[in-house]
C-alpha cells in the first residue's frame, strides 16, 4: 500500500545577504527551515537550500505550493516557480502575527536594509524602509565586528557585558567607523565600543527610518540582527518597553511566505521539482536598442531554454 | 535658429507644435533613459535639483545634432531653483563646449521675446496666436488621454490593453505635422473611440490613490518608473491634479494661489516655493473624497515638496490614510521603488477592504 504523502508549503526569502527556506505542513508547523549565506549568488543560493532541504525531508514530502520574497523575490520565483511573489514587507507582517496575535510595530533589520511595520487589527497601515544608507542595518555590524575582530555571532553576548557603553555617532557608517577607531585609540574596552556600536544603530533606525512612526507594543524584533543580545537590550533600552523576539526570528518572512501561499492555496503548484538544483541556470542581461527607452532586459536559461525574461516596460520581450 | 527643449513626459509633443506653429526649426530632444541622465549627472553639479540634469542630458544630443538654441521656461509665478536653470545650464553647457544659446521666458520678457520670434520668422500675428492654442488644445488633450487611461487600467478586461492603445496614440501623435484645429480634433474622436473599445468591468470600484508632488516627475512616466501604469495594472486608480494645464491656468489667474492659501490655512500660512502648498490641498482633498492612499514624488532634495513632507505626514496620522513618500533621483534603483510600491498597494488594498466593514 502507498503510504500518504506529506503536503507542505515552501516559503523562500531571498535576501542580499541570506536566503532562507521554510516548509510548513497544512497545521502551520514548521517541518524544517534553512538559513544560507547568499554570498552575492542568489541562484546557487536556491540550488543549494533546494538540494539541503530535500535531504533534510522525508521521501514522501509533497510540495503543493511556493511562495517567494525577498530583494531576489522575482528572480527566485522564476528558477523556483513560484505560485506566489510577494514583497517583504507584507510577509514579515505576516509572519510576525502569527506568532504574536494583536501585534502592533513590527522592527525587522536584515542584511541590507532595515523595516518598520505598525499593524493595526492583524493587517499593515504603515510601513518605512531605509533609503540608500546602509548605517543602520545588519551588514554594517558585520563590518565593524570584523573591524574589532569579534565573531559577529559573539558580537551580543561580548556587549552584553559593558557596564558604560561608549558613544558612537552612528549617522553614516564611514563617519561611525573613524569615530570607533578614536574611540579604541583613545582607550575604551572592546565591550563597550560594542555595546555603543548597538546604541549607535538603534539611534540611527530612530532617527532615518522609524521617525515619525507611531510606536506601540507589543513590539515584535525580528530579521537577523534579532540574534544579536546587544541589539535586543539596546531596543529594550531605547523604548523602555519589552520587545518579543518570535520564534523562527532569522527566517520569518520565509515563513511568511508560505503562510500567505497556504491561504492561497494554489490549485495544481507552478513548483519546478528538487531536481532544479541540478540544473544548469544562467542569468544574462542585455540592453534593447529597440526604442529611445533603452531597457535593461534580464533573461533566465534553465538548461540553455530561456525560461523568462522582465526589466522591459513595452512588453516586447517579457511576452516569451 | 535651430531649437530645443527640455523632454517632458507627453508634453514634448505639444512644446514641438509649439516650436514649428512659430516658425522655428526644431531638433527634438532625446527621450529620457538612463544613458541621458548619466549623461547629464556627469556635466551637472552635484547637488542640483534631479530635473535639472535630466535636462541637460536631453539637450546633449540634441545639440550634437545641430541645435543652437534651447528654450527654457524659467519659473513664472513661484519660487524655486527652477529660475536659475536657465543661467547654469548655459554655463555648463558652454563651458563644455558648445555654443548654444538658452533662450529664458519669464513673466518680465515673455511678450518682447515671443514678438522678436515672430518678426524674425516673419509670422502674422494670428498665427502666432493660433500657435499658442494649438498647443494648449494639445496639453489638454495628452492630459484628457492619461486621465482617461487612469480610469480604465484597473478596469479593463483583458490586462495591458490601455496601454497598448494609449501608446499607440501618442506615437501617431508625435508623427503627425499638427497646423489645424480640426487635426487636432479628428484626432481626438478616433483616439476617444479607440479607448471605447477596450472592455470593462463598468460595475468595479477599485481603491483609489491620489498622486501628488513635484510637477516634472509626476507627469513625466519615464522619470518615475511607469508608476502609473504599474498601479494601474495591480488594480489602483489613479488621481493626479496637478499637471501642465492647472499649472499655467495658475500662471494665468493669480488669485488661485490665494484660494489655495485659505483652504490650508491650519497647516502652512504661506508659500514655500514650487507647488508645495498644492500638494498639502491635493492631500486634503483626497481625505475628503475617501480615497484609500496618497503618495508623493519628489526629487531628491527639493525644497519645496520636502518642506511640506512633515505636514502630509502629519495629515497622515490624523486621517489614517495610507501615505507613501518616494523621493528620487539617479541613485534610486527600481527594484527598491518597486518593492515600496508592492508593499503600499497591499495597505491601500487593507485600507479599501477595512473601510467597507
Amino acid at each position: 500500500m502507498k503510504t500518504k504523502n506529506i503536503r507542505a508549503f515552501l516559503g523562500i526569502d531571498v535576501g542580499s545577504i541570506s536566503t532562507n527556506l521554510v516548509l510548513i505542513d497544512i497545521n502551520n508547523q514548521v517541518l524544517s527551515s534553512l538559513y544560507l549565506r547568499t554570498q552575492g549568488n542568489p541562484i546557487r543560493a536556491v540550488q543549494q537550500g533546494l538540494k539541503e532541504l530535500r535531504n533534510q525531508i522525508p521521501k514522501n514530502t509533497e510540495i503543493i505550493g511556493v511562495g517567494a520574497t525577498g530583494s531576489a523575490r522575482y528572480l527566485a520565483g522564476v528558477i523556483i516557480g513560484a505560485d506566489l511573489i510577494k514583497n517583504e514587507i507584507t510577509t514579515h507582517a505576516k509572519g510576525a502575527s502569527f506568532f504574536v496575535p494583536g501585534v502592533r510595530t513590527v522592527i525587522e533589520i536584515g542584511g541590507q536594509d532595515s523595516k518598520i511595520i505598525i499593524l493595526e487589527n492583524g493587517v499593515v497601515v504603515d510601513f518605512a524602509m531605509s533609503l540608500i544608507c546602509a548605517a543602520g542595518t545588519g551588514a554594517f555590524l558585520d563590518a565593524q565586528a570584523n573591524r574589532l575582530k569579534i565573531p559577529i555571532e559573539e558580537f551580543g553576548a561580548i556587549s552584553l557585558k559593558s557596564v558604560k557603553p561608549t558613544y558612537i555617532s552612528g549617522r553614516c557608517t564611514v563617519f561611525s567607523e573613524s569615530d570607533m577607531i578614536h574611540k579604541q585609540q583613545i582607550g575604551h574596552s572592546i565591550e563597550d565600543i560594542a555595546a555603543g556600536l548597538c546604541h549607535s544603530l538603534v539611534r540611527n533606525y530612530f532617527s532615518a527610518v522609524a521617525k515619525g512612526k507611531n510606536i506601540s507594543g507589543p513590539i515584535v524584533f525580528q530579521g537577523g540582527v534579532s540574534e544579536n543580545l546587544g541589539m535586543r537590550k539596546a531596543f529594550e533600552l531605547a523604548l523602555g518597553q519589552k520587545i518579543i523576539v518570535p520564534p523562527h526570528n532569522t527566517v520569518i518572512g520565509a515563513f511568511g511566505a508560505a503562510l500567505l501561499v497556504k491561504e492561497k492555496m494554489p490549485e495544481k503548484t507552478k513548483f519546478l521539482g528538487f531536481e532544479i538544483s541540478d540544473k544548469d541556470i544562467k542569468c544574462a542581461s542585455f540592453q534593447c536598442a529597440g526604442c529611445p527607452n533603452q531597457c535593461e532586459v534580464i533573461e533566465t536559461r534553465i538548461d540553455k531554454k530561456i525560461v523568462s525574461r522582465w526589466g522591459d516596460r513595452c512588453g516586447k520581450w517579457s511576452a516569451v | 535658429m535651430i531649437a530645443t527643449f527640455p523632454y517632458w513626459g507627453n508634453y514634448t509633443i505639444a512644446f514641438r507644435v509649439l516650436l514649428e506653429n512659430l516658425g522655428i526649426t526644431v531638433i527634438l530632444p532625446e527621450k529620457t533613459n538612463s544613458r541621458t541622465i548619466e549623461q547629464g549627472v556627469k556635466f551637472s553639479p552635484e547637488l542640483f535639483c534631479f530635473p535639472f540634469k535630466v535636462n541637460v542630458g536631453n539637450y546633449l544630443p540634441a545639440l550634437e545634432k545641430g541645435a543652437n538654441t534651447i528654450f527654457m521656461w524659467e519659473n513664472i509665478r513661484g519660487s524655486c531653483r527652477l529660475r536659475y536653470y536657465w543661467i547654469v545650464q548655459q554655463k555648463i553647457l558652454r563651458e563644455a563646449g558648445y555654443k548654444v544659446k538658452v533662450l529664458n521666458l519669464n513673466s518680465k520678457n515673455f511678450f518682447s521675446e515671443i514678438k522678436k520670434i515672430k518678426n524674425e520668422n516673419k509670422i502674422s500675428l494670428w498665427q502666432c496666436l493660433k500657435a499658442f492654442l494649438l498647443a494648449f488644445k494639445i496639453i489638454k488633450l495628452i492630459e484628457e488621454l492619461e486621465k482617461k487611461a487612469n480610469f480604465l487600467r484597473p478596469r479593463e478586461i483583458c490586462p495591458g490593453q490601455t496601454d497598448k492603445i494609449l501608446s499607440q496614440c501618442f506615437e501617431r501623435l508625435s508623427k503627425i505635422k499638427i497646423k489645424k484645429f480640426q487635426e487636432i480634433s479628428s484626432f481626438q474622436k478616433q483616439t476617444l473611440w479607440k479607448f471605447s473599445q477596450i472592455k470593462i468591468d463598468k460595475k468595479l470600484n477599485p481603491p483609489k490613490v491620489g498622486l501628488v508632488g513635484e510637477i516634472y516627475l509626476i507627469s513625466d512616466s519615464s522619470l518615475n518608473f511607469d508608476l502609473e501604469k504599474k498601479l494601474g495594472q495591480q488594480g489602483i486608480e489613479i488621481h493626479r491634479e496637478m499637471n501642465l494645464s492647472h499649472h499655467i491656468k495658475k500662471t494665468a489667474f493669480p488669485w488661485i494661489d490665494w484660494f489655495l492659501q485659505r483652504k490650508i490655512m491650519p497647516y502652512l500660512c504661506s508659500t514655500v516655493g514650487g507647488h508645495g502648498r498644492d500638494a498639502i490641498k491635493e492631500m486634503l482633498d483626497c481625505v475628503k473624497n475617501d480615497f484609500d492612499g496618497v503618495i508623493q514624488l519628489l526629487p531628491f532634495g527639493c525644497l519645496p515638496e520636502v518642506t511640506v513632507r512633515p505636514i502630509l505626514t502629519k495629515i497622515h496620522q490624523e486621517s489614517g490614510l495610507p501615505f507613501l513618500s518616494l523621493s528620487l533621483d539617479e541613485q534610486v534603483a527600481e527594484a527598491g521603488i518597486n518593492t515600496r510600491l508592492e508593499a503600499f498597494v497591499d495597505v491601500v488594498k487593507n485600507h479599501y477592504e477595512n473601510k467597507k466593514h
